[in-house]
């Protein structure tokens, strides 16, 4: 069985890169879109891996189902079809920017794995439901209530967005 | 080592019996739709071919695979063809984890409803990528139309799940089974009449199913997002269909009407009549309604049905916290 962890792994990285290969690099927004969806459901992959089920399947239900779905509503209601001005390619200072800022991440995350390794379990313990729930509303009660306020946050952030963008007109 | 582990034994068995029942049943759907449709209508329906004309399917399915694949000019063409199968193939894992009988089940596991709920959110997708990648006025219009409905019908059809899942204390399709008994008056249905109206009516939005087939309404967009697929492209999507309708009865059938559960006859033969029973009501309703306005869909979900799902589910925590407590 440990071999066919090992490939199933090796199958789910697969997935996840190149999903997210796509979805930086096509043309075609929705043909993004799709690689998006790939690499959410290569990380769906990895949690079934690592005896997650529950996790597995929320990824799968909230991330490709329900969210997926509202970026492509977004997606249709711009001008993405090949000749379209989406499909342009950004400029270089662009590019480099955002390089920059995926070595910063990527970066910090790399070291930390690098310098301070867990200690990891053989064969990773499933958490029943349950245990999850109870841990949510108990112990981790705050920071469960602190993604409520990033959401709160974030939806604010958009609705400022669009607001600023209606008044530039 | 080198033995088959008998749980991908398991699977693979199941897959095969879903795959072969998920063809048969298209066929059989079609000839009912139709005969009903007909009679409705006060004409017969199909009757030339074979007795009753049952063996109209089969050949309506031979011409479709032999009919031509087209592709529109300017479509993009891996999406153009991802769309039926990732229409199709979900379906098949939909199966797994349904309980026809007392342990006759091709996955036992302990989140199948949640499994069910996950992989039924990328039929959506495949809608949104069929219309899309059509490059057709009318495709992208059922696509668009597609998103708002699913969207909207996907949250009542939850929070009534959940609501009797609080009862049962189970994500297991199998042990929600289990705590009804045999007698119509044992089930579900008697504790949760509301969650099963929402439930139903919210799965007439999931499947697509008329009165509130909008997505593909002849009528007004032609064919709706897949009007450019022309023979088992469009089968492949017609089958799904199908598939999902069964998935949808059955599982109000394992939640609500007590699964396997009945006096006399055994446990797979009432769930097989319980599951063909509410497929003929859905027929019935399509044929028996006409389709709503797209702002009357939307208006039904967000104004009446949310609102009390989540009323439901209050209602039901309540009850099940009180319960414990006595």
């Amino acid at each position: 069985m440990e071999d066919m962890a090992k490939i199933a792994f090796g199958l789910y990285t697969l997935i996840i890169l190149g999903g997210s290969v796509l979805a930086v690099g096509a043309k075609s927004l929705v043909r993004a879109m799709v690689g998006l969806i790939a690499t959410l459901l290569g990380v769906a992959g990895m949690y079934m891996l690592l005896n997650s089920p529950f996790m597995a399947l929320m990824q799968i239900l909230i991330y490709v189902g329900a969210i997926s779905v509202l970026i492509f509503f977004a997606i249709m209601l711009t001008r993405a079809d090949a000749g379209g001005e989406e499909a342009e390619s950004a400029p270089l200072r662009q590019n480099l920017l955002s390089l920059l800022a995926v070595l910063s991440v990527g970066g910090i995350l790399g070291w930390l794995v690098l310098t301070r390794p867990l200690a990891t379990t053989g064969v990773p313990v499933e958490v029943s439901i349950e245990k999850l729930g109870l841990g949510l509303l108990g112990p981790y009660g705050l920071a469960f209530e602190l993604i409520s306020v990033v959401l709160l946050v974030s939806m604010a952030g958009a609705v400022l967005l669009a607001w600023e963008r209606r008044n530039g007109k | 080592m080198n033995a088959i582990p008998a749980e991908l034994l398991h699977i693979v068995i199941g897959l095969v019996a879903v795959a072969a029942s998920v063809g048969l049943i298209g066929l059989v759907m079609v000839w009912v739709e139709r005969k009903v449709a007909g009679h409705i209508q006060r004409r017969p329906g199909p009757f030339e071919v074979g007795p009753s004309g049952v063996l109209q399917p089969l050949c309506d399915a031979l011409k479709l695979v032999g009919k031509q694949l087209f592709m529109p000019l300017g479509a993009d063409p891996i999406l153009f063809w991802l769309a039926p199968v990732l229409a199709f193939l979900p379906v098949l894992l939909l199966f797994l984890p349904l309980p026809v009988g007392d342990g006759l089940q091709a996955l036992d596991v302990n989140l199948g409803l949640l499994l069910i709920l996950a992989f039924s959110g990328l039929a959506v997708l495949s809608v949104l990528l069929a219309g899309w990648a059509s490059n057709n006025k009318y495709g992208l219009l059922g696509a668009a139309r597609g998103v708002a409905q699913s969207v909207a019908y996907e949250i009542p059809l939850l929070l009534s799940v959940l609501s009797v899942s609080f009862v049962a204390g189970s994500l297991n399709l199998a042990t929600v089974v289990e705590g009804q008994g045999t007698w119509p008056w044992n089930w579900n249905i008697m504790t949760q009449p509301l969650a099963f109206l929402i439930y139903f009516v919210s799965a007439f939005g999931e499947t697509n199913r008329a009165p509130f087939d909008l997505p593909e309404a002849e009528s007004e967009l032609t064919a709706g997002f897949h009007t450019e697929y022309s023979g088992m492209g469009f089968g492949l999507f017609f089958l799904a269909e199908y598939a999902n309708m069964v998935v949808v009865c059955a599982v109000a059938t394992a939640l609500f009407l007590g699964g396997w559960h009945g006096p006399v006859l055994p446990g797979p033969v009432w769930f097989v009549l319980k599951v063909s029973s509410l497929m003929l009501l859905m027929v019935f309703a399509r044929w028996t309604f006409p389709r709503v306005r797209f702002d009357q869909l939307l208006n039904i979900n967000w104004k009446w049905l949310l609102p009390l799902a989540v009323a439901n589910l209050l209602l039901t925590a309540f009850f099940v916290k009180l319960a414990q407590f006595a």
